[in-house]
């Protein structure tokens, strides 16, 4: 009875209760959707960094990390894959090469770490070659006499093998993606023109469009305005294993775009073969292990088998060789709980301020339910009670909104355009498919429930202190 | 049987500047069964009386039994459990739950002492039979008139079978007709119930119905009149 009578005691007054509901709803609603936000972007990029930079174990020369000395190889490599993929809970393992060396184009050079890898072998552990971009190549599959090397997006752009240009296709394919006519009018000056860089077009660009067509219209005009030149090569120069500088041209077997700037820029990756044949290392000669797992569940668990295995070796799991993607995991729900608590302690203030008029306006009523019978703990309960259900209602309401947001959203992403830049450099795509856990909605409920809870004791409290005998007297 | 004793109670109020002697010495006792009504002038200290006798307010001295026990000697707790099970209340201004139906505002001390749903309901109807109003049991009391809602709030207090109710001016906001219908339905709950019935008053109808007359000014008792 107590919790029937505190649930129609809600619908009392609609429109103050509504307007508790509502706030409540938009505070719930807001913070969800922005945590979903958040937490899509960090999922995506720990996937990115676990899928396509690092995968879940690494094993090599206890002192290899420090300098990438290429004598630090690792020694009986077949012994050591063998005892790998022997391990419980790997599912693949790759051997790779690593050197650093220079890139170079004709105009171009930028500073590189090289990665001799097995493409097989690679494609089972990373899902890098998943983000090879249209007709730039295709990961090593084409047989080539020229040696094949595997670059990042940005250090293409960098190094001018990718160019830009504005041209009667890329108008055409701007028009499909409904760019304004009156836009695409400002384009066609340059239609023809080749630019020498990334960063000259993107100048003379802006320079004809506004602020509002650059924000609105700029990502889609950089992502269709650039052109790879088939049968492109650059060169890579590095020291060999007797320290004697060596180098060869390589023709580019594709370039990958994983919206991280920084790993696009440093990361070529070569075939073994080549890059043990120049730098005269033998043909079993590997620096690194790198294992996918089943589960990254089991990380730690492996790690520590395979460390146990192999002792003369370091291995190190994917939150010891990248610990701020760790902390980001690790620290992730405590910082969303914390986000929701502030927002929840706003709304509490309102909540308090609501029972408080309700129990000043029902003083009459609750000196006669004590007056017939009702006890304090019973009084306490129900004006808990009506404080939890306005909260929860709002919070609920709030909760199902967002969800729908975030399912809608979370299909075609949002997409956060004029901060790609910043964003690819801190390695987040700028494309964000807003995710949230099952886990989070029972902690927000469980918070809800809380807030109500804390914002009725005050005002519970003062009707307790209620004497029937005055509270009867009162008009 | 006796179901009430007041004795010698006195009540002061002190406040800063004066000290107002509301109930001086007044010893009564009341059997099972009684109609009685305690009238007098405003400010005479009935309403005063009233609330120590229903426990919403403590005697500065003097004791007030009811059924052998001493309400002074209960903690504030015991105090509200021994109203719930013990006495009924039927205020001035119905004091009804404005959410509730009539049904549920019956019911409400009978779910606050745990009755099963079966006698929660036959208690109920024959309740709201015996007030006339059984038609109007899903009603709220904002649907119902200023004497239907009294008579839901009788029921209510007779729901639990208390000793005793206790009506403070129960028809001072009501018509001729109202009040009429209101005390014949409270004089056969009554007798029917055996249920003793205190009102504190000064509506000569209400005097004209009790069979206990008794007359408060300045505090104290000055009749008691048991009429035949």
């Amino acid at each position: 009875m107590i919790w029937k009578t505190a649930w129609k005691n809600v619908w009392r007054n609609k429109v103050r209760s509504l307007v508790v509901i509502v706030s409540v709803t938009i505070g719930i609603f807001g913070g969800v959707f922005a945590v979903a936000v958040m937490n899509g972007a960090i999922v995506q990029r720990v996937d990115a960094a676990l899928n396509d930079e690092i995968a879940h174990i690494h094993i090599n020369d206890p002192a290899f990390r420090d300098n990438y000395d290429i004598q630090l190889s690792i020694p009986n490599p077949e012994q050591v894959l063998s005892a790998i993929r022997e391990t419980p809970g790997v599912n693949a393992v790759t051997a790779r090469t690593q050197i650093t060396g220079m890139a170079n184009t004709a105009t171009k050079s930028a500073g590189v770490q090289i990665l001799g890898i097995d493409p097989d072998s690679e494609k089972e552990v990373f899902r890098l070659y998943e983000t090879t971009l249209p007709e730039t190549g295709n990961f090593f599959e084409s047989e080539s006499r020229h040696m094949l090397a595997y670059m990042g997006h940005e250090l293409a752009k960098e190094l001018n093998i990718i160019r830009f240009r504005i041209d009667q296709e890329v108008i055409d394919s701007l028009s499909g993606k409904a760019v304004p006519r009156e836009l695409l009018d400002k384009l066609l000056p340059f239609e023809g023109k080749r630019f020498k860089s990334e960063k000259a077009f993107k100048k003379e660009i802006k320079g004809v469009l506004t602020l509002k067509e650059q924000h609105e219209y700029g990502g889609v005009i950089w992502e269709e305005a650039w052109s790879f030149r088939a049968r492109s090569k650059m060169t890579l120069t590095f020291l060999d294993k007797d320290q004697v500088q060596t180098g060869a041209v390589f023709r580019i077997a594709g370039i990958y775009d994983i919206k991280n700037s920084m790993y696009e820029m440093s990361q070529v990756l070569v075939k073994n073969e080549d890059l043990m044949t120049l730098t005269g290392m033998a043909a079993d000669e590997y620096h690194q292990m790198i294992i996918r797992l089943d589960d990254l569940e089991s990380t730690v668990e492996v790690s520590a088998s395979l460390a146990e295995k192999l002792p003369q070796l370091e291995v190190m799991h994917w939150k010891e060789i990248q610990p701020d993607l760790a902390m980001m995991t690790d620290m992730v729900q405590k910082f969303y709980a914390i986000f929701m608590v502030v927002i929840l302690a706003a709304l509490a203030f309102g909540i308090v301020n609501t029972m408080l008029m309700v129990v000043l306006e029902r003083t009459k009523e609750l000196g006669m339910l004590t007056a017939i019978g009702m006890n304090k703990k019973r009084v306490f309960h129900m004006i808990m009670l009506e404080s939890v259900f306005l909260s929860l209602v709002g919070g609920v309401v709030g909760m199902i909104i967002s969800q729908a947001l975030i399912g809608v959203t979370a299909k075609n992403g949002i997409n956060f355009a004029s901060y790609a830049e910043g964003l690819e450099a801190m390695g987040y795509t700028a494309h964000i498919y807003p995710v949230i856990s099952t886990s989070f909605f029972i902690t927000v409920t469980v918070l809800i429930i809380i807030t109500g809870i804390l914002s009725s004791i005050y005002p519970a409290l003062k009707a307790l202190k209620l004497d029937p005998a005055d509270a009867l007297r009162t008009e | 049987m006796k179901v009430l004793e007041i004795k010698n109670v006195h009540k002061i109020y002190n406040s800063s500047e004066v000290k107002v002697h509301a109930v001086n010495d007044i010893s009564l006792d009341f059997e099972k069964g009684e109609f009685a009504a305690i009238v007098g002038p405003s400010g005479s200290g009935k309403t005063t009386l009233l609330n120590m006798i229903g426990g919403l307010d403590k005697p500065t001295e003097g004791e007030i039994l009811v059924d052998n026990t001493n309400l002074a000697g209960l903690k504030s707790s015991g105090l509200i459990d021994f109203r719930m099970r013990n006495i009924g209340f039927v205020f001035q201004s119905y004091n009804l739950i404005p959410v509730l139906t009539a049904k549920e505002n019956v019911e409400f001390i009978m779910n606050l002492q745990k009755w099963s749903k079966k006698d929660r309901d036959e208690r109920t109807f024959e309740l709201l039979k015996a007030v006339g109003l059984e038609d109007r049991i899903n009603s709220r009391p904002s649907k119902l008139s200023g004497g239907q809602q009294q008579r839901v709030a009788v029921a209510r207090a007779l729901a639990s079978k208390p000793k005793f109710v206790l009506a403070d001016e129960p028809t001072a906001n009501l018509d001729s007709k109202s009040t009429e219908t209101l005390l014949d339905i409270m004089e056969e709950l009554n007798r029917e119930e055996g249920i003793t019935f205190i009102f504190s008053t000064h509506d000569a109808r209400v005097v004209k119905k009790a069979r206990r007359v008794i007359t408060v000014e300045d505090g104290k008792v000055i009749s008691d009149e048991h009429k035949k």
